[in-house]
């Protein structure tokens, strides 16, 4: 196989996106900062770059909360406020140094972020985003009559940023190094494993959950993050602009904010850095743009969402993509032609996916193969009890959906859930995944009651999932879909992400499991490129890639053709030799032929138990799902 | 006495926040988008009217009349070019982005072209039924203008609920908010009810900015504002029920008179945002919110 190849591939890659991408960006920042802040700060320009870069910090942690993360707030310019009033209350006041006023209120906002995110972090984004659609009406409200604070006039304080700077070069080069270190540690965190992670719960709430992250806990780190760096910005805006006025918090404010980061690119630091510089850059130079602000702003956000959401980043890279096959680098920059698999079209006939893994038993290279076949090779797995489902119901006021359900399940093999629609199937798999909670009754996983875990727990305990409709993350390739399920991040901080990444390990161990399936060759593919049978085994391999001890699948086979689910007939049974797996699924033909033994759900009780011989001359389950004689339709064995 | 006059002030803006917290909700329900932009377009009315009449020296009737048939071309031109691109078309976008952002913009683009046009000073349109203010006994007064924006709301209240209840197109808006994609599936196009209703939204906005300006006066960023609080409480009613959201929203407008009255002038406004989004903040399953965007 390819296994050599793929290997060194992979390896370069690493080290091209992950690593050399933060330095890359942060040197940029750095130097061009340097040199305009260094040589001409004093000028009108050196000072309208140096404003536009106090408002870089912020988007820089836009671009991770809101454009990365899809984690909407309104609250940024209210935060900048926090910081820009801080500093200057603390500087006139109360006589501090700004340098030092911005660090304490740098940390102060972060406790106050914590406070205003904990009341919402167990419901969803959106009601977030709500509340702070509100937080600059109320920010500015306050203002325009505090009159201890300049009321509707604002603020003004001496202390510069850089204490006693006579000229604006020190000012400019303490901002450029601020900014610099803002970028190096958010292009960093997104580079991560924890990026990935806050990535995938931008695109899908429930696939991350499942997939062990701790959506509600990112959440709340994402808006510390967010908050904390606009303060940041503030702070820096009171000690280089020496003035703080009410409308740093208006609305308005915070719109100009999502203009430069929807201009430059929402989801990339890099083009909000740029794209604060930019915007801030023509509306100080030019009088008519200023004046018209609102109009321009308001068109400008709605004509780029509508031509290229990821702004100005977005049309870079797709130039760049267009144009890397050309370069002379091409060798390092271009994705490799990538052909689908023979085991997965099948084409060379025997060769299916089932052989693929008989040479995955044979070389046994990998952890993740060893692991399986040792899996395999336990005896006792068939006998010894992994789940054990007790009594369980499930009721939507007053709408029963399962009632009384027991169930036990071995280490290994497959178990065929299936009943017409409306039995409950989906309903038992959430109750055993963790996604739905329920009314009465126990799940015991390998001896250990795991009723009231959520989801995110359970995957760590050895639950792997799909899902009925692919859930597949947009946007990223197939390794990075497939590496999510092999983070190791979930209990670590959001600040670890920054310091240290095991992305690489995680991206090696979601290799392992593609080539277990035979998929390896098309982990470079963006997902949403592939076609419906290949998006299926993809969430396949990111469900097994965790080396699930207990496996639930929600009809894999929907939407798939004949010979599509020949060849899942394959991949079903050589997993089922290694893990526990609980197949819901509509075609009972595949049922029959893969599950030892299978459960017919009804009106939410169980109806039926037995062997596929048995399910297919029960008078019960043909009268249930087919309406007709058991010879007619069930097929034999294929 | 006071007190009463408070609530009755109360119920004149409380009108207004329901019936376009009815408004959102109902277009949220078509279209999966909040309309952010919906004061607005009571703004410019009112400004608009003003200056058509004051500078223009146009009579009153007609220039209402333009300033609908305005907002309707616009309305029909937004959803024809922008929203219609952004969810028909070949960058079509789902998620939060939609939701939030494209109203958002929308919502300060009309600030922008109302700054452009009227310029920043607070203007209100002429009243409509002009004369004193109107005595309930009691020592208890009402606007004429209240008048007019009171029965002007309790007409489009019932006028909506019997649109949905009693007819077709009503059970199509009903099946297009029980399931997107379901109700396309049967037939039913919910682009069309999508431009209708944010068209008819646009245009009873700008019928009660015009009938309530000469009470409170508004200016070009006055819009927001009122377009958050009928969006808080329709968010109230979870985006889903058009008659919560008319509770929700006259009990702001009660709310936010008597802070006014006896909390203070200057941070009324200010006080209610606050505890809206503490609300908010504090009981998010309560307001419905959880489950929206699922």
């Amino acid at each position: 196989m390819t296994t050599a190849t793929t290997t060194a591939t992979r390896s370069g890659r690493r080290w091209s996106s992950a690593d050399r991408g933060p330095l890359l960006s942060t040197a940029f920042v750095l130097i061009a900062g340097l040199i305009i802040a260094g040589g001409s700060a004093d000028s009108y320009f050196g000072s309208v770059v140096i404003l536009a870069l106090t408002y870089a910090i912020v988007t820089a942690g836009m671009a991770v909360q809101i454009g990365f993360s899809q984690q909407v707030v309104f609250s940024q310019s209210v935060f900048m406020g926090l910081g820009a009033y801080g500093v200057a209350v603390l500087n006139e006041n109360a006589g501090w140094p700004s340098l030092l006023a911005l660090v304490a209120i740098t940390i102060a906002s972060g406790g106050v972020a914590w406070v205003i995110a904990k009341a919402v972090s167990r419901a969803s984004g959106l009601a977030l985003a709500v509340a702070t659609l509100m937080f600059p009406l109320i920010g500015f409200g306050y203002l325009s009559y505090a009159n201890w604070l300049g009321g509707s006039i604002g603020f003004s304080l001496t202390g510069t940023l850089w204490p006693g700077a006579a000229s604006a070069t020190l000012n400019g080069i303490l901002t450029v190094l601020i900014v610099s270190a803002v970028v190096f540690a958010t292009t960093r965190l997104v580079a991560s494993d924890i990026g990935l992670e806050l990535y995938a719960l931008g695109v899908s709430e429930n696939t991350a959950q499942a997939m062990g992250v701790r959506t509600s806990r990112r959440r709340l780190e994402l808006f510390i993050l967010g908050s904390v760096l606009a303060t940041l910005g503030g702070a820096v805006y009171a000690g280089t602009q020496l003035f703080v006025p009410p409308t740093l918090v208006q609305a308005t404010a915070e719109l100009s904010l999502l203009i430069m980061l929807f201009v430059g690119g929402r989801r990339s630091v890099l083009g909000a850095v740029l794209g604060a510089v930019g915007i801030q850059y023509f509306t100080g130079i030019s009088n008519t743009i200023s004046v018209h602000i609102l109009l321009i702003e308001g068109a400008l956000i709605t004509v780029v969402l509508l031509i290229e959401p990821d702004g100005i980043a977005g049309i870079v890279k797709r130039l760049w993509h267009r144009a890397a096959p050309h370069l002379p680098f091409a060798a390092l920059a271009a994705p490799e032609a990538v052909l689908v698999p023979s085991a997965i079209t099948g084409q060379d006939g025997e060769a299916g996916i089932s052989g693929e893994l008989a040479i995955a038993e044979e070389t046994q290279t990998s952890e993740f193969r060893r692991h399986f076949a040792a899996r395999r090779a336990d005896e006792a797995a068939a006998t010894t009890t992994l789940l054990e489902v007790r009594g369980v119901a499930k009721e939507y006021g007053g709408l029963v959906v399962l009632r009384d359900i027991d169930l036990t399940l071995p280490q290994r093999g497959i178990f065929g859930l299936c009943g017409p629609n409306g039995a409950g199937k989906s309903t038992l798999l959430g109750v055993v995944g963790g996604s739905v909670r329920p009314s009465a009754g126990t799940v015991n996983l390998a001896g250990e009651d795991i009723t009231r875990l959520p989801a995110s727990e359970r995957f760590g305990r050895g639950v792997s999932r799909t899902f009925q409709a692919v859930h597949l993350i947009r946007g990223r390739t197939v390794l990075d879909n497939v590496a999510v399920a092999c983070l190791r991040s979930q209990r670590s901080s959001l600040l670890r992400g920054i310091v240290i990444s095991r992305l690489a390990r995680a991206r090696e161990d979601a290799m392992e499991a593609l080539d277990y399936l035979g998929l390896g060759e098309l982990a470079y593919r963006e997902v949403g490129s592939l076609t419906l049978e290949t998006q299926r085994m993809v969430e396949l391999a990111r469900a097994m890639a965790s080396r699930p001890s207990l496996l639930l699948l929600d009809e894999p086979a929907s939407g798939l053709s004949e010979i599509q689910r020949e060849r899942l007939r394959g991949v079903l049974r050589a997993i089922g030799e290694v893990t526990c797996v609980l197949l819901v699924e509509h075609d009972l033909d595949l049922i029959a032929a893969v599950a030892e033994r299978i459960l017919v759900l009804e009106s939410g009780a169980l109806v039926f138990t037995g062997t596929s011989e048995e399910f297919r001359s029960s008078e019960l389950v043909n009268s249930l799902l087919i309406g007709a004689s058991p010879t007619t339709t069930l097929g034999g064995e294929h | 006495m006071k007190l009463g006059n408070l609530i009755i002030s109360g119920i004149v803006t409380g009108s207004i926040y329901a019936s376009f917290a009815a408004c959102v909700a109902l277009w949220y329900r078509v279209s999966n988008i909040l309309n952010l932009a919906v004061g607005d377009f009571a703004m410019i009315g009112a400004l608009g009217v003003d200056n058509l009449v004051r500078v223009h020296h146009w009579k009153l009737a007609p220039a209402i009349a333009v300033m609908l048939a305005a907002v309707v071309v616009f309305g029909y031109l937004y959803d024809r070019i922008v929203l219609r691109l952004a969810q028909d078309g070949r960058t079509r976008q789902e998620g939060i982005v939609v939701t939030f952002f494209f109203t958002f913009a929308l919502s300060f683009f009309i600030e922008g072209i109302a700054e452009l046009l009227y310029g920043t000073d607070v203007h209100a349109a002429p009243a409509v039924w002009s004369g004193q203010s109107l005595s309930l006994g009691g020592g208890l007064h009402i606007d004429r203008a209240g008048v007019l924006v009171v029965a002007f709301a309790a007409v489009v209240g019932i006028a909506l609920a019997l649109v949905l209840r009693g007819t077709l197109q009503g059970k199509a808006i009903e099946a297009c908010g029980e399931n997107f994609f379901g109700a396309r599936i049967v037939g039913i196009d919910n682009r069309k009810y999508r431009r209708l209703l944010f068209i008819v939204s646009a245009v009873l906005a700008c019928v009660f900015g015009i009938l309530e300006s000469p009470i409170t006066g508004y200016t070009y960023n006055s819009g927001a504002a009122i377009s958050l609080t009928g969006f808080i409480a329709a968010a109230y009613a979870g985006f889903q029920k058009p008659g919560k959201a008319v509770v929700a929203g006259l009990g702001i407008g009660i709310l936010e008179a008597l802070l006014g009255g006896y909390v203070s002038a200057n941070y009324a406004d200010t006080i209610l945002y606050a505890l809206l989004a503490a609300a908010v903040l504090i009981r998010p399953s309560a307001m419905g919110l959880d489950v929206v965007l699922e």
